[in-house]
């Protein structure tokens, strides 16, 4: 690795790891828990809707399902919120499949439709059904029975632990950028029809993608619940969830690896600035903002942030 | 026999594009598919390639059925092909793009990026392996294709159009190029509209018109045959050609 | 005869759903785009009926025809400044493109009027009517009527019209429209005033009877992506059929299953579309 990439990979992570340290009072240690937990998802979400193209903009379905088996399981059992993770992949990658199959084989349209589409289909059925606490939700332990209920005073210990989190899924991501499936992927989005004729399994890949994709959103709305200790049917599958994931990695720079750690740094502070401006109403104006944001990005730069970068830094150069 | 075709026909809601063509394909031959616009030409070369499923007719790549099979086998059988407007991954670099293409034939990184590089050297493209292919003009984009499905170890590449809308320098660099492909131990099948390239390149030209084959043969025959100048200039150029008379005065 | 009603019912709201299917599905066959804003196309037209009645106290007739104009020109507006530039882009453009207008429209309405429902007030045409011993409230009849007479139309217009020859020429090879002395671009940025202007028209409709919210959108748009695709790719008369048989099975679910279960069911019937008959009823395989 050339010596300046290097060194700002060591920097980054220094930033990364030192921040609580830095930055300890409550009020920064949960933005920076937050931010960490939106760059998650939007990374997550990134795997298909960056690298791949396909654009899901119901993803919450797959955070909603995460958040919803651990809280789920402590009910029922009284389990320790950990053996909600797998539980919640499993869930969520049995959605991916039901999405998936059909609409892969059809032009992307149909799959974006149908993410929506399902995503609403069970934030419905959820918000009606007892047994998942309905419209008021499902509550996690209160009082932790020991570390594995996941419940600590202080942010601090979920900020280590989303940080870890973080880096694992960026490193998968990193290696698969490097790996046959990483190229396929990248092949897709960029001419599906080429790709099929080099011989790329199209259908394959993308839905392999959009497993992962759904695995590791999951695990993100998991690690909401073990912190929150709350979900109900529009925090885990409302609409907004999804288009934070969306913005956030569009915004940094969809199918770039740090792009969604960059749209989660600019965005969840911005967020959490104009909610506190604007009190009530702030709901209405965020995402008003975030829909001009949008617009504009489809509009002058899909890239992202990330692209513009390069975009300015490559006219200097030239 | 490499490719053998036999009774192909494809219908569009009864419109037939093409009707009971036959071809007989050898290794390593170099085959011109030729026939004015709308013959029927370019639907045939799909069925080949594996785009469109034909409604009647089988097609046999070393005596297995792959009539119906998909683009994606077709490419693991080892039959390559590029298309009519390129369609190079803009937003990938050069040495990117044929590595998608290695990537069929190596799982390794490492791998697929030394055959990417081998390949880009034998297409004249390797100077520009970092830059993005959305930089490359239409006769860079073509090679890049060229070079791309190369790197898919082909037996067989269905050239669709790869030399139209280029300059004379550029043909000429072309023909080149697909000389230096064929010496690789590919069987080609080329389909052109400029004449002088097929009648440089080709050993054997197909001709179509009206979705059939209406002559088959060297290209000295084929440029003779009366029913081809007839499909391409007309009746009474046709029997000029004939009759061996020279070229008329006034009215045809 | 409740059964017979719910039946009638279902297929009076359907003809509604039908009318700003429609202009989605026009969009969608003509360019390869889907507006996922379609839903607030709809919306906004139900407050121009709202504001058109409480501020400028005007007839109800008018309701329809002052939606129109407002979404047709935001149709073109919104064609002619972001879509036009996303059209042939990569897909994440296109996508993300009307996914932001959705959230600008809605939370910009969601800003500008609350969160509370606002409806306009019962009897605006008159009594309920009672045809064969089925009740029928005066609203519903005239949106379902009207719905079926302006896409009827619309569809007229496509197969009958030089207009509508020239969208489909578009819709059907671009480059060969142009040389045919067609303007691709003021074909597109019509159709798209057209399905601005049957949203709105539909909204306008809808307001008289069904309460008036910024968020209505929401179902609304999958309403319309299920009825588009269970049409078929472009296809109007498909989205009629289509419209029409979602407001049946939607009402009959109410009807059966309660109202809550009546999205869910829609939304199944949906992914149900999607695994067995993804090309619809009338779309081309």
């Amino acid at each position: 690795m050339r010596p300046r990439r290097a060194t700002g990979w060591v920097l980054l992570g220094a930033v990364l790891l030192g921040y609580p340290l830095v930055f300890s009072d409550a009020y920064y240690a949960q933005l920076g828990t937050l931010v960490l937990l939106g760059a998650i998802s939007a990374s997550a979400w990134n795997l298909v809707g960056g690298y791949a193209g396909q654009v899901s903009v119901g993803h919450a379905v797959f955070f909603g399902a995460g958040a919803y088996l651990p809280l789920l399981l402590y009910k029922i059992w009284g389990w320790s919120p950990i053996v909600g993770f797998p539980a919640g992949i499993a869930v969520s990658v049995a959605i991916a499949l039901l999405i998936g199959l059909p609409t892969f084989r059809l032009s992307g349209h149909y799959f974006s439709m149908a993410t929506i589409a399902v995503a609403e289909l069970i934030r419905i059925l959820v918000g009606n059904w007892d047994f998942l606490g309905a419209s008021i939700g499902l509550m996690g332990p209160a009082t932790p029975r020991a570390w594995w209920d996941l419940v600590f005073q202080s942010s601090i210990p979920y900020y280590y632990l989303y940080l870890a989190v973080l880096v694992a899924l960026l490193a998968l991501t990193f290696a698969m950028e490097r790996s046959r499936f990483g190229y396929y992927l990248r092949a897709i989005h960029a001419g599906e029809r080429a790709a099929r004729s080099l011989g790329v399994p199209v259908r394959r890949c993308k839905l392999y993608a959009l497993m992962l994709s759904a695995a590791f959103s999951s695990v993100a709305g998991s690690l909401y619940a073990a912190k929150f200790g709350f979900i109900d049917p529009n925090s885990g599958f409302g609409i907004l969830v999804s288009v934070n994931m969306v913005l956030m990695a569009a915004l940094g720079g969809a199918g770039r690896l740090l792009g969604p750690l960059l749209g989660a740094a600019i965005l969840v502070p911005l967020q959490i600035t104009t909610n506190s401006l604007f009190g009530g109403g702030g709901t209405g104006l965020t995402y008003i903002l975030y829909g001009g944001i949008i617009m504009l990005i489809a509009r002058f730069e899909p890239g992202g942030l990330l692209e513009l970068w390069d975009r300015i830094r490559g006219r200097r150069a030239a | 026999m490499l490719l053998s075709v036999r009774g192909l026909g494809m219908s569009f809601d009864g419109f037939a594009a093409v009707s009971d063509a036959n071809l007989e394909i050898a290794e390593r031959a170099i085959i011109g598919l030729i026939g004015p616009n709308g013959a029927g030409k370019s639907t045939f070369f799909n069925c080949l390639a594996g785009d469109l499923m034909p409604t009647s007719g089988k097609v046999l790549f070393d005596d297995a059925d792959i009539t119906h099979a998909s683009p994606e086998e077709h490419a693991r059988l080892g039959i390559g092909r590029t298309f009519q407007v390129p369609a190079t991954f803009q937003e990938l670099t050069i040495l990117e793009n044929v590595m998608v293409g290695a990537f069929l034939r190596h799982s390794g990184e490492r791998e697929a990026r030394a055959e990417a590089e081998r390949v880009l050297e034998l297409t004249g493209l390797a100077g520009l392996a970092g830059k993005k292919a959305g930089t490359l003009g239409t006769p860079g984009r073509k090679r890049l294709e060229i070079a791309r499905v190369m790197a898919t170890r082909p037996r067989l590449v269905l050239l669709d159009e790869a030399l139209a809308g280029l300059t004379a320098t550029e043909v000429h660099q072309a023909i080149e190029l697909v000389r230096a492909i064929h010496r690789t131990g590919v069987t080609l099948v080329i389909v052109e509209h400029v004449m002088e390239v097929i009648l440089t390149l080709a050993e054997r030209i197909v001709v179509f018109n009206q979705g059939r084959v209406i002559a088959h043969g060297a290209p000295s025959e084929v440029v003779n045959d009366p029913a081809v100048i007839d499909a391409y200039l007309g009746r009474s150029h046709a029997r000029r050609a004939a009759t061996g008379a020279g070229p008329s005065r006034g009215r045809a | 005869m409740i059964l017979a009603q719910v039946i009638v019912g279902g297929l009076l709201i359907g003809a509604v759903y039908a009318l700003f299917s429609s202009g989605l599905t026009l969009i969608w066959g003509m360019m390869n785009v889907i507006n996922f804003a379609h839903g607030e196309f709809v919306m906004l037209g139900m407050y121009v009926a709202y504001f058109a009645f409480t501020l400028l106290h005007a007839d109800p007739a008018s309701f329809g025809a002052l939606a129109a104009v407002f979404l047709f020109v935001l149709g073109v507006l919104v064609y002619l400044l972001l879509i036009r530039h996303v059209m042939r882009g990569p897909m994440l453009a296109q996508i993300l493109s009307t996914f932001g207008l959705l959230l600008f429209l809605r939370y910009t309405a969601y800003w500008a009027f609350s969160a509370n429902f606002v409806t306009l007030p019962e009897g605006l045409f008159g009594p309920s009517l009672n045809v064969g011993g089925i009740l029928l409230s005066a609203p519903k009849l005239v949106a379902g009527v009207v719905a079926l007479l302006i896409t009827i139309g619309m569809h007229l217009l496509l197969t009958r019209t030089a207009l509508g020859s020239r969208f489909l020429a578009v819709a059907e090879d671009r480059q060969a429209a142009m040389l045919m002395g067609i303007r691709p671009d003021r074909m597109q940025a019509l159709a798209w005033g057209l399905a601005g202007a049957s949203a709105g028209i539909a909204g306008a409709l809808i307001a008289t009877f069904f309460p008036i919210s910024a968020t209505v959108g929401e179902s609304l748009a999958l309403v319309a992506f299920v009825v588009v695709t269970l049409g078929g790719f472009g296809s109007v008369p498909g989205a009629m059929l289509a419209g029409l048989l979602v407001g049946l099975i939607e009402s009959l679910s109410a009807y059966y299953f309660g109202p809550v279960y009546q999205d869910v069911l829609v939304y199944g019937l949906f992914v149900l579309i999607l695994w067995v008959r993804p090309r619809g009823l009338l779309g081309k395989a």
